[in-house]
């Protein structure tokens, strides 16, 4: 069996769809487009519930006027028909995911293999799946007809009967189509755009609010009232392009910059035993991860460049380091350097400036790895995790199968013995002449490491010289290292070694998986957990060449990420799409979305949230991953529904609580101004002070929840959970003249709810 | 006295609407929701014939090699020299005297060695786990690892023979030792399918899930329609503490009885769980949420806080506090079988191994004695069983030299059993498929017959002798699963590959 390759038929592509020209970058000054893509609606039998289907077992192009069949065989092949679509070019059957629930209730996914335009008067795409399960969890559905939606582009069809083998059985329909789910009309047919903007007489250039809410969850840490401004102001656009060129670290809050410490941590920190250290927190400063993670968090609250530190956030949780292993916080700063000075540049720089970091080097041992006592630690995550995974991937993320339906190997033991070769030699630079950053008595994290730290004695070489097989995959080049013929001399050695490092690192960049593989992992670090193959594909083919023929150009990828139809819209409606708020996420977005400021309101938070508990008890203490697989795997499958969910491995019954005991804390209380202990100087607190005079101002509540479901939920609040929280916001007693207690009671119990909610706690 | 389910339901006031929640929600999952019906409906029972499984998970790859090490100069089985001249001039050996001695009854009582940190260790809080040993209290599976199908080192080079995917990588491994499927990848966990078979034979009307993970959200514990109590650790060890199971699952800001506007606002938090069900992530959110909700409530009214004896303030030391501790509330939370999972981090000892796997042993055999005296304590060391899974054994060469040495990933490992049900004191496993050569223990030889290597790539990675689903299997009959085929298929899909039988060689216990 080899994978479907989906092939995609548009003969009545027009003009007008053009929209979206994703392999061309988009610049500053073009209009950004409207986001909504309709709702796909699925042909029905007239006046029924069942959908019109027919058998696409013989017809090459089966079509509404082949005969109606109300019941399938499992494994045959079935059209229906969708409508109301605006395709752009190329976009096809992976695009389209057919999702069925049986009478049991549980859920299925049919493979769409094919895809084409219909004779008609109103354009109508035919679609054609497979009647078997693609996801495997649930083995096969239960006999009888099976509630069938189509979804596209994080939006979804209404539910029609379809028969699975026979129709009838214990099924019931929805009783609320999802078209009808929320509280808004979700966007219907688009072809006629609306021109007039009715909020602002001015000029404004993007005018889709609740995308510009969507959007900011996707790009920052969390959307704020000023960001939305601007947003609505200059567009995305421009925005992003802005955000490109933000400076970084923001002014007020530089990189950490302690200096590099012993590794043997004296009695005193600062060397001189007889008195306590002065400062006193020498220790803390020095061999904690403090420093980075109060900086870090300060950067995710007020810092000016909020894409170029979420990119890199998402980038260090692929490139995982740990301070759980990494002795002080200048060490990590230096790996997270890397980090944010790549994460709009080229992968390629990125992969060979973190092979040669110490702070890798020493997190997973390459940098203690010689030709002798070769360590494989490095050679193979760097595979393995950071770059193109354990299998074959076609460009769209879906695995290549051998002919038994097995995903294919990406490489093999031999490979990674291989590779582990190449990584021989390097140490940590102790080198006066070669290593400017070198200081008497510590380890050097700071310059990149070294080969043979420099050393001139061809009997001091670390590095393995013999031939070297690399990986080989369709359109590899240079597959093989042969041995050194003239390593007579160190400078021999070093012009061997190093061009054998780049070598290895070319084998891997050009390899045809570190596209989609990189490309899926940021979309569901951004948008969703389990984007359509077309998303991963749109977005690996921009990794692919950012139009200009560049491969790896990261900007014109997260463009690509933020930017997809997928990801844009006001609302989507497919019950499977979004993300559930890593803890991170959860915590920056809600202090965000309050002013979050100092325990007396005076000034900054000082971003010292995260050592207190909370982090840990949620499972995400920053730049302490408990392992090199991060806090959750990319590939983790929710137990129970089949679907791609990483975050949902931090989702248990503990760490449930501890989330909603975090919204609990800040919401009704704060973190205040220690006493005596250093780590909090100006402690943490939320300003309710504007929703406290919307409470003031509307005693039915009314206007309280409206605006927090602005805020926080981009406007898809449905009415019945709003109809939930109403009446104990009003149960809070109102004086006629509202005094500070009650409106700010009334705040925090509208507040605590949203935040808490499910609904709240998923990212759509 | 025990409560009925409705005076609890009354109780436990805006709490019982988690309950309905959990009904409706498990229906929508599609799992179970005749079960939590079953609930709402009928009075607790629990208490008889109780039996748990303790899954302790070495994560990261621990070295056998260094664990249980031959502690004989027998010529006709590798003995210590063999081990050493290996291990030794890179500083990675293990010196035999101060080797643990254990008589081994299936090797003609042979003596082994376990690792010195099996015994008393400075600062320590008992004396290990060496002596249950001689009790028969502890033994030990050798050379268990993924396979898919029995396999010999000819057929390891050859296609025709199925072997794991992706051997020698962490998370794979991890996942089949947590899954055994070693042949496909499994959205299920073995312990979560056995608990999917027996939760409503044995826990019909328990309120909390047959599985708990005190280390979060594991492969092992996920069945189709199970899903874990997943909580925390007990708090560190200090005699004096509360011992308190229900603060770590209940939510802050309520109160122990709330009224107005604070009940209004539990009643809503708990009601919007149940909302927009469509969406599979809120769902999902919504329903561990709401097993936490339903733990909660059951804890409130009905939890034992007798103080357990002393255990390690390690991390693995507080989670096998916590398993003792939901273990001492089996009657409380009505249910007759449990399986755990806890772990231990560390073993990916590339580097610097002998001091970090010591302290690592350590810990492991500190905190096995505190939860073995434990059990003892409670009168249920016959009914609980802790056994150890791990990514793999270590490569038997060395990585590097002197204080840094360590050993890269490789397959083939030890694992220990404890518990009183445990047929103890002995080595238990398969001799080599086909010809039944071999011993109870990998033969030390880089590049030998046991080395899936040959020539200068070779690293003394063992080909397992037994594989992980014979070692499930056995526990898994232990602990009640039916043993008709249709059940062990679809619990352990490769298990018929193998030649099992009764486990002739596998009785570690009955």
């Amino acid at each position: 069996m080899v994978s479907m390759k989906p092939q995609m038929y548009l003969r009545y592509f027009t003009a007008f769809f053009v929209f979206w020209i994703l392999a061309v970058p988009v610049f500053g000054q073009q209009e950004d487009p409207d986001p909504n893509s309709p709702t796909p609606v699925i042909v029905r039998v007239k006046g029924g519930k069942r959908i019109l289907a027919v058998s696409a077992e013989t017809a090459a192009r089966p079509s509404p006027d082949s005969p109606n069949i109300e019941s399938f065989p499992p494994n045959s092949r079935v059209a229906i028909f969708v409508r109301n679509l605006e395709l752009m070019e190329g976009e096809g059957a992976n695009a389209f995911r057919v999702i069925a629930e049986d009478s049991r209730g549980h859920m299925f996914r049919f493979p769409v293999v094919e895809m084409h335009q219909v004779k008609g008067k109103i354009p109508t795409w035919a679609l054609v799946f497979e009647l078997r399960d693609e996801i495997g969890y649930w083995g096969t559905p239960a006999t009888g007809d099976v509630l069938l939606r189509v979804t596209w582009r994080g939006m979804t069809s209404d539910r029609g009967r379809f028969g699975y083998g026979e129709t009838g059985g214990p099924l019931k329909d929805d009783e609320i189509p999802f078209s009808r789910l929320y509280g808004y009309n979700p966007p219907a047919i688009t072809l006629s755009k609306k021109k007039d903007d009715v909020d602002a007489p001015e000029y404004v250039g993007y005018r889709w609010s609740g995308d510009r809410m969507r959007f900011l969850e996707q790009a920052t840490f969390g959307p704020t009232a000023a960001l939305d401004q601007r947003i609505r102001r200059i567009g995305l656009s421009v925005w992003l392009a802005e955000q490109f060129e933000a400076p970084y670290p923001s002014s007020f809050n530089p990189y950490p910059n302690h200096p590099l410490k012993p590794s043997n941590a004296p009695a005193d920190c600062d060397n001189n035993t007889t008195v306590p250290d002065v400062p006193a927190t020498c220790f803390r400063d020095t061999y904690t991860m403090y420093p980075i993670q109060t900086w870090s968090s300060k950067e995710t609250l007020y810092g000016d460049a909020q894409l170029r530190h979420r990119v890199a956030w998402a980038l260090s949780q692929i490139w995982v380091t740990s301070g759980n292993n990494i002795q002080q916080s200048r060490h990590m700063v230096e790996w997270h350097k890397i980090l944010s000075t790549n994460a709009f540049g080229n992968y390629r720089t990125l992969m060979k400036e973190m092979t040669l970091s110490p702070t890798m080097g020493e997190y997973l041992d390459m940098v203690r790895s010689t030709k002798n006592n070769p360590n494989e630690n490095y050679a193979r995550e760097i595979k393995q995790l950071f770059t193109i995974g354990l299998f074959m991937l076609n460009q769209d993320g879906t695995a290549q199968v051998d002919g038994t339906g097995a995903p294919v190997p990406t490489y093999d033991q031999s490979v990674v013995n291989n590779f582990t070769k190449v990584f021989t030699g390097w140490q940590f630079c102790n080198n006066a002449t070669l290593c400017p950053n070198l200081a008497v008595g510590t380890v050097n994290f700071i310059d990149p490491m070294l080969l043979n730290n420099g050393s001139t004695n061809i009997n001091s070489n670390q590095h393995d010289l013999t031939a070297k097989a690399l990986l080989t995959y369709p359109g590899s080049t240079t597959t093989n290292i042969a041995a050194c013929a003239n390593c007579t001399t160190m400078a021999n050695v070093t012009t061997y070694a190093n061009n054998s490092m780049d070598q290895a690192i070319d084998n891997i960049f050009n390899h045809p998986s570190l596209g989609p593989y990189i490309s899926r992992i940021l979309i569901q670090q951004m948008v969703t957990s389990d984007p359509t193959p077309a998303y991963v594909s749109r977005v690996a083919g921009v990794f692919n060449n950012n139009g200009f023929g560049v491969r790896g150009d990261l900007k014109a990828v997260v463009r690509a990420v933020l930017r997809d139809p997928e990801a844009r819209g006001d609302a989507k409606t497919d019950p499977n799409y979004g993300k559930l708020r890593e803890p991170v996420q959860l915590a920056t977005n809600f202090l965000r979305s309050f002013g979050v400021r100092s325990a007396n309101g005076q000034t900054q938070s000082d971003g010292y949230f995260i050592g207190r508990g909370e982090y840990t008890g949620m499972g995400q203490l920053p730049f302490q991953s408990p392992t090199v697989f991060n806090y959750y795997p990319p590939g983790y499958v929710i137990p129970g529904t089949a679907l791609l969910g990483p975050e949902f491995a931090l989702m248990t019954t503990g760490t449930a609580i501890q989330r909603t005991n975090f919204i609990n804390r800040f919401t009704f209380t704060a973190i205040p101004v220690p006493v005596s202990a250093p780590n909090a100087p100006d402690g943490t607190s939320l300003d309710f002070s504007d929703l406290q005079a919307l409470a003031a101002s509307d005693p039915t509540g009314n206007a309280l929840v409206d605006e927090l479901n602005r805020r926080m939920m981009h406007g898809t609040m449905t009415a019945q959970m709003k109809s939930t929280i109403l009446p104990v916001v009003t149960s809070v007693t109102m004086s006629t003249t509202p005094t500070p207690a009650q409106t700010l009671s009334r705040v925090q119990q509208a507040v605590y709810l949203v935040a808490t909610s499910s609904q709240y706690q998923v990212q759509r | 006295m025990k409560e009925t389910r409705r005076d609890f339901l009354k109780k436990s006031g805006g709490c019982a609407l988690g309950m309905v929640g959990l009904a409706t929600q498990m229906q929508h999952l599609g799992t179970m929701s005749a079960m939590a019906q079953k609930v709402i409906d009928s009075q607790p029972q629990g208490g008889a014939n109780y039996k748990a499984l303790v899954l302790l998970f070495w994560s990261g790859g621990n070295d056998g090699n260094n664990m249980i090490i031959p502690n004989h100069n027998d010529a006709a089985i590798s003995n210590y020299t063999a081990y050493s001249s290996v291990r030794n001039t890179q500083g990675l050996a293990i010196a035999q005297g101060s080797l643990l001695p254990i008589a081994v009854p299936r090797l003609g009582g042979l003596s082994y060695g376990l690792h010195p940190n099996f015994g008393p260790v400075a600062g320590g809080l008992n004396n290990g786990i060496h002596e249950l040993w001689a009790q028969g209290k502890l033994a030990a599976v050798t050379n268990v690892g993924t396979l898919v199908q029995p396999l010999t080192k000819a057929q390891y080079s050859n296609s025709a023979f199925k072997k794991p995917y992706q051997l020698f990588s962490h998370s794979d491994q991890v996942d089949q030792a947590q899954t055994c499927s070693s042949l496909t990848q499994s959205f299920t966990g073995w312990g979560g399918r056995v608990a999917d078979r027996l939760t409503q034979t044995f826990n019909p009307n328990g309120l909390v899930p047959m599985i708990s993970s005190i280390s979060g959200a594991q492969l092992f514990t996920a069945g189709q329609g199970t899903l874990p109590l997943a909580i925390s650790s007990a708090e560190n060890d200090t005699n004096t503490a509360t011992n308190n199971l229900q603060t770590v699952l209940n939510p802050g800001g309520f109160g122990t009885n709330p009224t107005g506007t604070t009940l209004a606002r539990l009643n809503a938090f708990n009601s919007l769980r149940m909302q927009e069900l469509s969406s599979n992530y809120i769902a999902s959110a919504s329903h561990v949420t709401d097993l936490a909700m339903q733990a909660n409530s059951a804890l409130l009214t009905s939890q034992d806080t007798t103080p357990e004896g002393r255990f390690p303030t390690s991390s693995l030391g507080r989670q096998l506090r916590q398993v003792a501790r939901l273990i001492k509330n089996r009657d409380g939370l009505n249910i007759n079988r449990q399986i755990f999972y806890v772990q231990i981090g560390g073993f990916d000892t590339h580097t610097s191994q002998i001091g970090g796997q010591a302290g690592l042993i350590s810990d492991v055999s500190q905190s096995m004695r505190a939860f073995w005296d434990e059990v003892v304590a409670q009168g249920v060391q016959n009914d609980v069983t802790l056994f150890t899974l791990s990514d793999f054994s270590r490569t038997f060469t060395p990585a590097g030299t002197g204080a840094s040495v360590g050993t890269d990933h490789a397959w083939g490992n030890h694992m220990l059993v404890m518990g009183g049900s445990v047929i103890g004191g002995d080595f238990y496993g398969s001799l080599r498929p086909g010809d039944g050569s071999g011993n109870y223990y990998p033969t030390l030889t880089v590049g030998g017959t046991d080395d899936s290597g040959s020539g200068s790539g070779a690293r003394g990675r063992w080909i397992p002798t037994t594989s992980v689903d014979q070692y499930a299997a056995v526990l898994a009959k232990w602990f009640g699963l039916p043993q008709d085929a249709a059940t062990l298929n679809a619990v352990f899909p490769n298990l018929a590959n193998f030649a099992t039988g009764t486990f002739p060689q596998l009785g570690f216990l009955p």
